[in-house]
């Protein structure tokens, strides 16, 4: 019974049914909202990759940035309910994958004092990786790339969040507001000044 | 425009969402310093950088690996959801505890305060209603204990006063003081 639910819901996934959806993500949460399963599929389809690619550049792990995803995508499975129609779905599922994203950072850091504080003051002298210019177009764009990622990286908390949100995932700016819960003005005058912080760092690592 | 106001409307610059009349003083601005302009240009080419950053995508098994972890906590998800109906703002469990607990507070007022009973607390009336118990040893009931030698109301000094004096009648001496006159 079990395996066959499984199945079910796979079998629902976009990616083999020939019917494309044309919903907007509010009209599938209600549907889902109402018994729909198969438009719980196709939020999943719809937004997995950008969640992903969000979750990751706070937490650069791959498989860390995918497990948070699927638990934001557990939440949504769980807490149908919890969502109104007064704020864009798309709000809603990335204010709670920041929240996961977030509570796994400071699970991190915790984890990180830990190990320092047991660690010999010569095992503390760890590897920062290198990120050296090398020949060729590829390799240029791509040492480019790094560079950037650590910049950003390397931002304040408040700025990494409203600059990923708009330069990397290209939301709106009402939307980034309802998401971080600031508003308008502080949204685009923090990205304004992330920028400003972006180009200082790499003008001193280029 | 100042090299601030300058640096806060970069963004918006770029972006194409600066009014007409904001858009003319910052474009004056960059004429009278053409080397901000490499300012405006870094920041327009890492935005761009941004955007060309590659996509991380979902590894081919996300769905199936998330529909079976739906599936294994189904017995736990199909819980029914607890309703959000609140009573005066108290969830149904906290109403009805707390009706319950109003209710018995008035029954127990009721019962302690009934004005019946001449307002007195229930222990204080059973106490005043209860006879005083006999002596239980019988030698000590036939001792005759004298009796108090009580002034009775009728004959307590005052009355012995008011009787040993004659009833005066000041009428005579009413009628000796109009006579003078």
């Amino acid at each position: 019974m079990m395996k066959q639910n499984s199945s079910n819901l796979s079998a629902m996934s976009l990616d083999k049914q020939n019917k494309p959806f044309i919903y907007t993500d509010e009209q599938l949460i209600a549907r889902f909202q109402s018994g729909d399963e198969r438009a719980y599929v196709e939020l999943v389809n719809r937004f997995r990759d950008r969640l992903i690619n969000f979750v990751f550049q706070f937490l650069w792990d791959r498989e860390q940035a995918e497990d948070v995803v699927q638990d934001t995508m557990l939440k949504l499975y769980v807490k149908k309910h919890y969502y109104r129609e007064i704020a864009k779905f798309s709000t809603w599922i990335y204010t709670i994958a920041r929240n996961l994203a977030n509570t796994e950072l400071r699970k991190r850091k915790r984890r990180k004092t830990t190990l320092l504080s047991h660690m010999s003051r010569d095992e503390r002298e760890y590897e920062l990786p290198a990120i050296q210019p090398d020949t060729g177009s590829e390799v240029q764009s791509e040492f480019a790339e790094k560079l950037i990622q650590s910049a950003i990286h390397s931002l304040p908390e408040h700025f990494k969040t409203v600059i990923i949100l708009r330069d990397i995932q290209e939301l709106s700016y009402d939307d980034i507001s309802s998401i971080v819960g600031v508003p308008l003005g502080t949204v685009k005058s923090r990205i304004n000044r992330a920028r400003l912080q972006l180009q200082a760092e790499l003008k001193d690592l280029r | 425009m100042n090299r601030y106001q300058f640096e806060d409307l970069i963004s918006e610059y770029i972006e194409n969402e600066l009014s007409l009349s904001k858009r003319k003083e910052f474009e004056a601005y960059l004429e009278e310093n053409p080397d901000e302009m490499k300012l405006v240009e870094s920041v327009r080419s890492n935005m761009s950088q941004m955007k060309g950053i590659p996509k991380v995508k979902a590894s081919s098994d996300f769905n199936d690996r998330l529909f079976n972890r739906i599936q294994t906590n189904r017995a736990q998800l199909d819980r029914p959801i607890p309703s959000q109906r609140t009573y005066f703002g108290f969830s149904p469990i906290h109403a009805s505890l707390m009706t319950g607990l109003v209710i018995a507070t008035v029954f127990v007022s009721m019962q302690l305060f009934s004005p019946e009973d001449g307002g007195l607390p229930l222990q204080t009336q059973n106490f005043a209603n209860e006879s005083l118990p006999t002596l239980s040893n019988p030698s000590l009931q036939k001792v005759n204990h004298p009796q108090p030698d009580f002034v009775k109301v009728d004959e307590d000094s005052v009355m012995e006063d008011q009787k040993s004096k004659p009833n005066q009648d000041f009428s005579k001496k009413m009628h000796f003081v109009n006579k003078n006159d």
